[in-house]
């Protein structure tokens, strides 16, 4: 325990530039810098923990309150580094993408999309670095409170509805934490994160199981385990940055890395096997898994079938905790960062395809990649990766899975891995190849459709640019031509942090983070 | 000067005050009343101190020792009350100045409920605790009337008839408990109760009767129908002032009887106790719930979230525990301050843009941005999010009714909180999201800074204290280990 001011200005600047955000609202250049500034400060926060944690130290910063002599507190594990480095690199990357976005559109409420975006990552980034579940359950809270106005941006009736449906689930799952909390404390006497578990839950092995059950339903929410995912596809109606970011990253992963707190660091293996709760666990994640990947096949539009596919890719990392081994739990905290980087990299280039030329069905997709060759390039690089391919991010993580299933106790459910893999195949070879392979609609007539007319309607939209094209020639000209500095470079970034994932995965620290995590948990 | 006496008759006298003044000057009752209650405060402050300090302050009016004399009592579960009744009558008048209602005989009603108010809270007696559960209520009645329309009259008088009621049960129930113990001093009470010697059956039906009047006062489920009335027909100032006092120290004096006067083991000893107020405590959290979802007018929807809240205080009292009767308290005290904000929000909401139901509130976020922003963490705060006082509240409940492993009661709280979510979220997100119902008419300038003033800090504070529960927990405890 070292007492650092680092997680609590990592944690509170994101707050802290809620206030200049607003102040600034009438001056967008002065009000991103805010965003970037604490975007800035936050990354190098969270950085500057990350050598000192992995030498074996605890940065602990207590902010004096307590509740029943739980304190509210910060403190930096290898586990929390872990999941606060991926949220604060990803935020400035967003926020660039961010800034494209809504300029481009010309969004309304641009500075409420703003503060709320710093107020959800300073949210998120305290659950990350919470150091007892009173505090996590704190700032899993307040994400919940902050993100409602991004999902409700657009303030149409589905957004509405979507925002309603949101909060219902999120906060229901919120009150089954609160409970699980309760009875937590009352079972084991403690909130602490204790690496391998807290002592004496086995005292009273039907009031932990009780507690267990309602963690899990609490954080199982947010990280959309069947059967409570349905908030998750609805949330797509926000705009694609927040869908990214808030709905591929930081949100469901809270209720992931909740998953991993209450499966390593609150019961720990030892007290999950004796209880014999993991079995249900593994059986929705097992479903979800598949469930999730069959319902993506059947979505219309790309950003449902991102977040059916989220659904799916977030219960191998709930399936990963739960099988409660090394290896699965090393390819679930691996799996953490590495859908992060590959599903905000699908985000982006959906955002940028529908920016770009309106296309928002699946249908719609057909030839895109000759107007816009680097994103659906991208695109393409993150969907193998979320199938399993090499040199993608997810085939390191899905390696570990599979691995650290088939040494578990339930060997067959790296079957499921593998199934969900080729469920991400069948869901994604389509749309690639109608993308680079297919011609655009336009020369397609003979299906007759009209829809088909309507596509071809809408398509060249793409106005100065689709001129540019039309001059055809040099690559350069091109690629600047394809969509606007801020909506490709960070295309390109999170693409490259995919491939970085896969070709280099023990050389970025999210390797390390995730060893120190396993030797602690499983020591 | 840190006498409990003089806390009950600082705002006793000065009471006489601003009605006489009138005769002279009309406007003299306000800077009377704020002047009584800074005194009030500092006062009370003081004697908080003192509490803190020696654990207990103890005073006999004239010197007379109880029995025969009048004895008051400050301890650390009485000292937050007596806090909160002088600084919620203090701030409240910030709103009144231009809020109204301005005349001198309405000073003299408000400083005459501050009066009652701490006297139950500091009386050692349970006939005198009578007597100022009275006069307080008496001058409740009197408050709402002071609406001045029609339907305030009647609402009064509908007050009027069920809190009479309330006040003769309980008087009706401490008669039982005399002839059981043969003394009304809470701690002569006390000491025969645990002694054993007297009647149980007759100490029961006194406590039954003694809750049920309180429950009245307290409004619970399903004797709360004077609520939605009162507090639809008063002028906001004086529903503020009335939710953050009225009930409150009702809810005081049913947790100093079963806890300090009854014990804990004898509650043990006769668990039909705990069953019943459970039974009461949830069936307000239940049907309050589904009351508030039906309501149309804001003012029914806050009434019926008391019901509600009141409900959870009883679940805390019930589990009898060190962290669950905290809880009550701290539920207490943060419902106080949120829900006085929230009616004088809703006053400065109806003066400025003549909004009342739900429905008239939509899209009123972006005519009155810093209002609103109050509202939705009062709401919040009601619905028990952190870091407001309500989470505190109710995490308190909860651990302390687990730790009693009194899981009903563990389950109607989450059950409170999902559904407080509900019927909140409808009134955030008409004001927020939805567009304008258009029947709002704009008279912004109506609100004076003073009103929209004691919104905000109202706000502030049902922050502020859920960040502090820590130190009421602290002040709380020697009492509660005493108690419990």
């Amino acid at each position: 325990m070292t007492a650092s001011w680092l997680p609590a200005v990592a944690v509170g600047l994101p707050f802290a530039a809620v206030v200049p955000i607003y102040l600034s609202r009438t001056r967008p250049n002065l009000r991103e810098a805010w965003t970037f500034l604490a975007g800035a400060g936050a990354f190098v926060a969270v950085a500057a923990t990350v050598s000192p944690v992995l030498d074996g130290a605890r940065l602990t910063a207590a902010t004096g309150v307590s509740y029943l002599g739980v304190p509210l507190a910060l403190s930096v594990d290898p586990f929390g580094a872990l999941f606060g480095l991926l949220a604060a690199t990803l935020w400035p990357v967003t926020s660039l993408y961010s800034v494209g976005y809504v300029r481009r559109l010309d969004e309304h409420a641009q500075t409420r999309y703003f503060a709320a975006f710093a107020a959800s990552v300073g949210s998120t980034l305290g659950v990350a670095f919470a150091a007892n579940l009173l505090t996590l359950f704190v700032f899993y809270e307040l994400l919940t409170v902050a993100t409602y106005p991004l999902v409700v941006h657009e303030e149409s009736a589905e957004a509405r509805d979507a925002a309603a449906k949101y909060v219902a689930y999120t906060l229901s799952g919120g009150a089954a934490l609160l409970a699980g909390l309760v009875l937590l404390s009352v079972a084991a006497g403690s909130l602490s994160f204790v690496p391998g578990g807290l002592d004496g839950l086995a005292t009273d092995p039907t009031l932990a199981r009780a507690a267990f059950g309602l963690l899990i339903v609490g954080f199982g929410v947010k990280a959309a385990v069947v059967p409570v995912h349905g908030w998750l596809p609805s949330a797509m109606v926000a705009p694609t940055p927040v869908s990214g970011l808030l709905h591929a990253v930081a949100v469901v992963k809270s209720g992931a890395f909740g998953l991993g707190r209450v499966f390593m660091y609150l019961y720990g293996p030892d007290a999950v096997r004796e209880l014999g709760v993991a079995a249900p666990v593994v059986g929705a994640a097992v479903l979800t898994m598949l469930g999730g990947g069959v319902l993506a096949l059947r979505a219309e539009s790309i950003k449902g079938a991102l977040a059916y596919s989220t659904v799916s890719q977030l219960s191998y990392i709930v399936l990963g905790f739960a099988l409660a081994a090394p290896t699965a739990a090393f390819g679930a905290l691996l799996h953490i960062p590495a859908h992060a980087f590959m599903k905000i990299t699908l985000f982006f280039a959906a955002g940028a395809v529908s920016v770009e030329t309106g296309a928002k069905s699946i249908r719609k997709l057909p030839g895109l990649a000759r107007r816009l060759p680097v994103t659906l390039a991208a695109f393409a690089v993150a969907a193998a990766g979320l199938a399993g391919f090499p040199p993608v991010a997810g085939f390191v993580s899905k390696w570990y899975l599979v691995l650290g299933a088939l040494r578990s106790d339930l060997p067959l459910t790296a079957a499921a891995f593998l199934l969900a893999g080729t469920l991400k195949l069948l869901l994604f070879w389509p749309m690639v190849a109608a993308a680079f392979f297919e011609e655009p609609p336009r020369s397609i007539g003979r299906s007759g459709a009209s829809e088909a007319a309507a596509d071809a309607a809408s398509l060249p939209d793409g106005g100065a640019h689709g001129d540019v094209d039309a001059r055809g020639g040099r690559a350069l000209d091109s690629l600047v031509a394809e969509s606007s500095p801020a909506l490709l470079v960070p295309v390109a970034l999170a693409v490259a942090g995919a491939l970085l994932l896969g070709l280099v995965p023990e050389r970025l620290p999210f390797w390390d983070l995730a060893r120190a995590v396993v030797a602690e948990v499983f020591a | 000067m840190t006498d409990p006496a003089l806390l009950v008759a600082l705002p006793l006298v000065a009471s006489a005050l601003p009605a006489l003044l009138a005769l002279v000057r009309e406007r003299l009752g306000w800077p009377l009343a704020v002047a009584t209650l800074l005194a009030q405060t500092a006062l009370a402050l003081a004697v908080a101190g003192r509490v803190l300090r020696e654990g207990r302050v103890v005073t006999d009016l004239g010197g007379v020792p109880a029995p025969y004399g009048i004895r008051l009592v400050v301890d650390g579960l009485a000292a937050p009350f007596v806090v909160l009744v002088a600084v919620a009558g203090l701030a409240v008048l910030a709103y009144t100045r231009v809020g109204g209602p301005r005349s001198g005989p309405f000073y003299s009603l408000y400083l005459l409920l501050v009066a009652g108010a701490t006297g139950v809270c500091v009386t050692a007696d349970v006939f005198n605790l009578y007597v100022f559960l009275e006069i307080s209520g008496l001058a409740a009645y009197g408050l709402v009337a002071s609406g001045g329309r029609g339907s305030a009259a009647l609402a009064a008088l509908r007050y009027l008839l069920v809190g009479t009621v309330g006040a003769s049960l309980y008087l009706f129930g401490v008669g039982f408990l005399y002839v059981a113990t043969g003394t009304l001093s809470m701690a002569r009470l006390a000491s025969v109760v645990a002694s054993g010697s007297a009647d149980p059956t007759l100490v029961l039906a006194g406590v039954a009767l003694v809750s049920v009047g309180l429950a009245v006062k307290m409004a619970l489920y399903p004797v709360h129908g004077w609520k939605p009335v009162a507090y639809g027909a008063a002028p906001a100032g004086v529903a503020a002032v009335l939710a953050a006092l009225i009930s409150t120290v009702a809810a005081y004096a049913l947790a100093r009887l079963l806890l300090g006067v009854l014990s804990v083991r004898f509650l043990r000893l006769y668990p039909v106790v705990e069953t019943l107020l459970v039974a009461g405590g949830g069936a307000s959290v239940l049907a309050g719930s589904l009351l508030a979802l039906r309501a149309r007018a804001v003012t029914d929807l806050l009434a019926y979230s008391s019901v509600v809240q009141f409900g959870v205080v009883v679940l805390g009292v019930a589990a009898a525990t060190p962290a669950s009767v905290a809880g009550a308290v701290v539920q207490l005290v943060g419902h106080a301050v949120m829900k006085a904000g929230l009616f004088l929000a809703a006053g400065v909401l109806a003066a400025s843009y003549g909004v009342e139901t739900i429905e008239e509130y939509g899209g009123l976020a972006e005519r009155a941005p810093v209002t609103s922003a109050a509202v939705a963490v009062l709401a919040v705060g009601l619905i028990g999010l952190p870091p407001t006082v309500g989470f505190a509240g109710k995490l308190y409940v909860a651990v302390g009714a687990a730790a009693a492993g009194a899981w009903l009661s563990v389950a109607l709280v989450v059950v409170s909180t999902l559904l407080s979510l509900v019927y909140f979220g409808r009134l955030l997100q008409r004001m927020y999201v939805d567009p304008p119902s258009g029947a709002a008419g704009d008279d912004s300038g109506a609100a004076s800074l003073g009103m929209r003033g004691s919104v905000v800090a109202a706000a502030a504070a049902a922050v502020g204290l859920g960040l502090t529960a820590a130190a009421l927990e602290r002040v709380l405890a020697p009492t509660l280990e005493v108690l419990l």
